[in-house]
């Protein structure tokens, strides 16, 4: 039809970055300076607790109020930072290294080699993965390191299926036939011209997937299968936070609030690299 | 079938019509993505069509010939249009969107270029053509019953079994008839066809042309057909409209327009059309392409590809003055250096 | 005929699947088992077991064969729907989240109704008016509840509208003394089964905000969904067409935009309805409410490592039930798969 054909020019321009952009790619940056120079800046006394002081509403030397145990909520979340966001950086380059290994063999592989994989992947992608994951957690011993390498043994399976497909056609285009034909190895191919190419497709990817991660990681030290107290992890701080709510509401609010703006701040730059990469998704 | 106007003799077919809808200035802007700034595509056009003329819109695509059409029933959502379009004394550019609803289907209705896409592929097609009648409130009986009336008339094969198949079941001069069933049905006054047969082949295209003619004649239908294709138009017109760059450059009887093109613009598109008895070497294309409206060039829109362009041409925009029963936008009738 | 074999070539592709992904499941729980640091005869029997008692257990589970033996008797095991026994009620795992489960399924059903009833009419305004005020707030709106923590959504809910205002009860499922007979297990259906509207009511009164909190999650996958379906089929050309004959926006956007958007919400609905039980573990127990959920919730408390992985099995083969479930329904309704069956009797 006419209208978006005549809409096109328009969203091809070479743009700066909005306001918004912006806004979401200072944040990020806050939260990662945040998460790597934070804990350097806290005061000891956080490590400690101070029983005189527990439960304390916001005030100037308290920003964001004290915990059952009188440590300032605010520089704990600071402190949780690194612990949360280190953590999800390094699920998510976990799963990813997992999935690509995968995606690899199953494109460069023989056939049956390829379908055995991809079905294993369809289980994989059919089972409520926070279970799966929670389960393994359980039985590894309940500890933030269980539920790190719980997600990354349950992550890679959407990872794995997208990466496959890109791989594939990336094999079936000229360029790939041709060098085939002039000898070159497949595992040179596969090295030099394909893997790059999907490389791509997995940064573009990796942003949304440390929002989500962050949700998980969260859910499962809330439940008790993660970071344990007196980790300043968040879901953790929440956990132990849990029976406050009432009296001491701040306790409980500032650190979802922390997994929320991380985990929005995260998926929104996934969602506008994305758009940059595609502008006609702009809108969707 | 209610409504037969009996046919004017030929000598009187000219001048004397009633007029059915009469569009002054007419402006179609279309919103450039999200930046809130707008191109023109139609840049003030005026024609009339009297009761139960037949009257071609001839352009290259991109020339907005479709987007004037949609605009006579404000078909699209994102354009912005102004100007006054008539139809029976009301400015349909003035009414309330309930009240302009009203209106199509059962006054104008409108036919599409292809067939499959312009149907719902989930609704039967007895439910499309009745939905016009239904629309406004006709029972689900009486609404299938005269659905199934337009369809018989427009000679779909076993129409009474085939009016639950859905569209894919169809083949495509099928579906280009349902597609007019689906226009006819709400007894219009004024049909618009938008490339009806574009998307069809050769065969299909004569007996939907003849179809549409009879149709057009017998039910005493005004129809504007819209095309980028001369060679349909001289069968079926009594008078053609060319439209190029947004504008309409010549407008005037089939018979004089062929005989006698006065623009350029319109000489050329007749030379491209091509004859049985021609040459294929000898098939002639117009230089170069139509402007893309955000870049439309100064003075005629059309000098850059003029083969009889003079000065003034790239500096005024010639106007669409009467030539003879004729009407033309090109600096060449004044003379040149005028 | 054509129609009959279609149906029963997609039935069994996705009954294998299923199958497929329990043996897989199956497979991945024996795993955790090994995982477990300790002695498992000794997790199996508790912590105060005598040695007697553990060596029964370790007898019971043939924990002296060689792993692959283990592997094909735990198979075995599950067939017989033995999924362990919990160290705190002593019963069998199995027993203990079949009284639980049709609570569980109440709230998802409910939770999945309201997600529904929300992000559907949302995601046709917000596509049909697309940059207007309506469609920026709920885009920002579901970008902000995509990225809430559900328990925490839960906690802090639960704090204002349960403790502050008052309009919600705090936590559980019925008031006090409104119990009916437990018949099925749920206590909505169990109210409505005694004819006992007052309970039902009540039921209701106490499902409402833990559905909302779980539905609110998933509400903002079928609202960004329905919304980019639709926005392409609003720029179809057979929109255009009906737009000809006259019809309302409404009748538009119901009869004919709606159902060809429709599709991938079903899909994505089919996926949820299982996703959602798995997200109960976060919202059962913030309220609570009985359910395999909070069942799970407690054994990780108690590190009760066999009604955990128990619970692991029974939740992941209930996901893999509903969605096969949801895949057959799917296939009845999905009026494209008809219209094809249709269209390949009626030549």
């Amino acid at each position: 039809m006419t209208a978006p054909a005549i809409a096109q020019p328009a969203a091809r321009r070479k743009e700066g970055f909005s306001a918004f952009e912006i806004f979401v790619f200072s944040l990020v940056v806050a939260l990662l300076a945040i998460a790597i120079f934070g804990p350097l800046l806290a005061p000891d006394s956080i490590y400690s607790s101070d029983i005189a002081n527990s439960l304390m509403p916001p005030s100037a030397a308290n920003w964001f109020g004290t915990d059952d145990q009188g440590r300032d909520v605010f520089w704990r979340l600071i402190v949780g930072a690194q612990t949360t966001l280190l953590s999800a950086f390094l699920v998510v380059t976990l799963y990813s290294l997992i999935g690509v290994t995968l995606a690899t063999v199953a494109a460069a592989g023989p056939r049956w080699l390829d379908e055995a994989l991809m079905r294993v992947t369809d289980i994989g992608l059919a089972l409520p993965g926070m279970i799966v994951a929670l389960g393994f957690a359980a039985a590894m011993g309940a500890s933030l390191r269980s539920a790190v390498i719980a997600m990354a043994i349950t992550g890679w399976p959407i990872t794995a299926r997208m990466l496959r497909g890109i791989m594939r056609q990336t094999m079936e285009q000229p360029f790939v036939a041709g060098a085939q034909v002039l000898g070159v190895s497949k595992w040179r191919l596969m090295t030099k011209h394909v893997l790059p190419n999907s490389l791509d497709v997995l940064i573009v990817k990796w942003a949304g997937d440390i929002g989500t991660t962050v949700l998980v990681l969260a859910s499962l030290s809330f439940i008790g299968v993660g970071a344990q107290p007196p980790s300043a992890e968040w879901g953790a701080t929440i956990a132990s936070a849990r029976g406050y709510v009432s009296t001491a509401w701040w306790t409980v609010v500032a650190p979802g609030a922390a997994v929320a703006i991380t985990s929005i701040a995260f998926g929104l730059l996934g969602d506008i690299i994305q758009v940059r990469r595609d502008p006609s998704l702009r809108g969707n | 079938m209610k409504t037969v106007h009996p046919l004017p003799d030929a000598a009187s077919v000219v001048p004397v019509r009633q007029p059915l809808i009469s569009v002054d200035k007419l402006t179609v802007d279309m919103p450039l993505g999200r930046s809130g700034s707008s191109v023109r595509i139609v840049d003030g056009v005026d024609f009339t069509i009297g009761v139960g003329e037949r009257v071609a819109l001839v352009g290259e695509s991109g020339s907005g010939k479709s987007l004037t059409a949609r605009a006579l029933m404000r078909l699209d959502r994102l354009a912005k249009l102004s100007g006054r379009v008539d139809f029976d004394g009301t400015d349909l550019l003035k009414l309330s969107d309930r009240d302009m609803g009203k209106l199509r289907g059962s006054s104008i209705a409108m036919v599409f270029q292809d067939p499959m896409s312009f149907l719902d592929p989930l609704m039967t097609i007895g439910d499309q053509v009745a939905e016009t009648l239904r629309i406004r409130g006709i029972g689900k009986a009486e609404a299938r019953k005269r659905a199934l009336a337009v369809l018989d008339e427009l000679g779909v094969d076993r129409a009474a079994e085939r009016l639950d198949a859905y569209p894919h079941e169809f083949s495509g001069g099928m579906r280009q008839r349902v597609v007019l069933a689906m226009a006819l049905v709400g007894e219009p006054r004024l049909l618009i066809a938008d490339e009806p047969t574009t998307a069809l082949d050769v065969r299909v295209q004569d007996q939907v042309l003849d179809l549409l003619d009879d149709v057009s004649t017998r039910r005493g239908l005004a129809v504007l057909f819209i095309t980028h294709d001369l060679g349909v138009v001289a069968g079926f017109a009594e008078r053609v409209m060319v439209m190029y760059s947004g504008r309409i450059v010549e407008d005037g009887e089939v018979a004089s327009v062929f005989a006698k093109p006065s623009h350029p613009y319109t000489q050329g598109l007749i030379k491209a059309v091509p004859r049985i008895d021609q040459d294929l070497n000898t098939l002639y294309a117009i230089p170069g392409a139509p402007p893309p409206p955000l870049a439309r060039p100064s003075g005629c829109p059309f000098h850059p590809r003029c083969d009889q362009r003079f000065d003034r041409c790239g500096v005024d925009l010639p106007a669409l003055q009467p030539v003879g029963m004729s009407r033309v936008a090109c600096h060449l009738l004044d003379g040149k250096g005028a | 005929m054509l129609a009959f074999r279609a149906y029963s070539w997609f039935l069994s592709r996705r009954l294998g699947l299923a199958l497929l992904t329990l043996w897989g499941l199956a497979s991945l729980v024996f795993l955790m088992i090994k995982l477990m640091p300790g002695d498992e005869a000794q997790m199996a029997a508790g912590a105060d077991a005598s040695a007697a008692q553990i060596e029964a257990v370790r007898e019971r589970l043939g924990l002296d064969a060689p792993v692959i033996m283990q592997y094909f008797s735990f198979l075995g095991r599950l067939l017989r729907g033995d999924l362990g026994t919990s160290i705190v009620t002593l019963q069998p795992v199995l027993a203990d989240l079949e009284k639980v489960l049709p609570s569980t399924l109440e709230l998802v059903f409910i939770a999945m109704l309201l997600n529904l009833a929300v992000a559907i009419p949302a995601g046709i305004v917000a596509a049909y008016r697309q940059g207007g005020v309506f469609d920026a707030t709920s885009r920002i709106t579901a970008v902000m509840l995509g990225g809430m923590p559900a328990f925490w959504l839960a906690l802090v809910l639960q704090y204002v509208l349960g403790s502050v205002w008052r309009v919600v009860p705090i936590s559980g499922q019925q008031s006090y003394g409104m119990a009916s007979p437990i018949v099925t297990g749920a206590p909505t259906l169990d109210a409505l089964m005694a004819l006992n509207f007052g309970a039902f009511f009540d039921a209701l009164h106490h499902i409402i905000l833990p559905a909302a909190v779980l539905a609110a999650l998933f509400a903002t996958q079928i609202f960004r969904t329905l919304r980019a379906s639709l926005l392409g089929v609003l720029r179809s050309d057979f929109i255009m067409a009906v737009r000809a004959k006259g019809a309302t926006a409404r009748h538009m956007l119901v009869r004919h935009a709606l159902p060809n958007s429709l599709n991938p919400v079903l899909t994505l609905s089919g996926t949820q309805a299982g996703a959602m039980i798995g997200s109960a573990v976060l919202v059962e127990t913030v309220f609570a409410r009985q359910g395999i959920g909070a069942y799970m919730f407690n054994a990780v408390a108690q590190k009760d490592a066999f009604a955990v992985l128990g619970s692991v099995m029974f939740i992941g083969t209930v996901v893999c039930l509903v969605n096969l479930v949801v895949d057959i329904l799917q296939l009845l309704v999905d009026p494209r798969i008809r219209a094809a069956q249709l269209g390949s009797q009626g030549q």
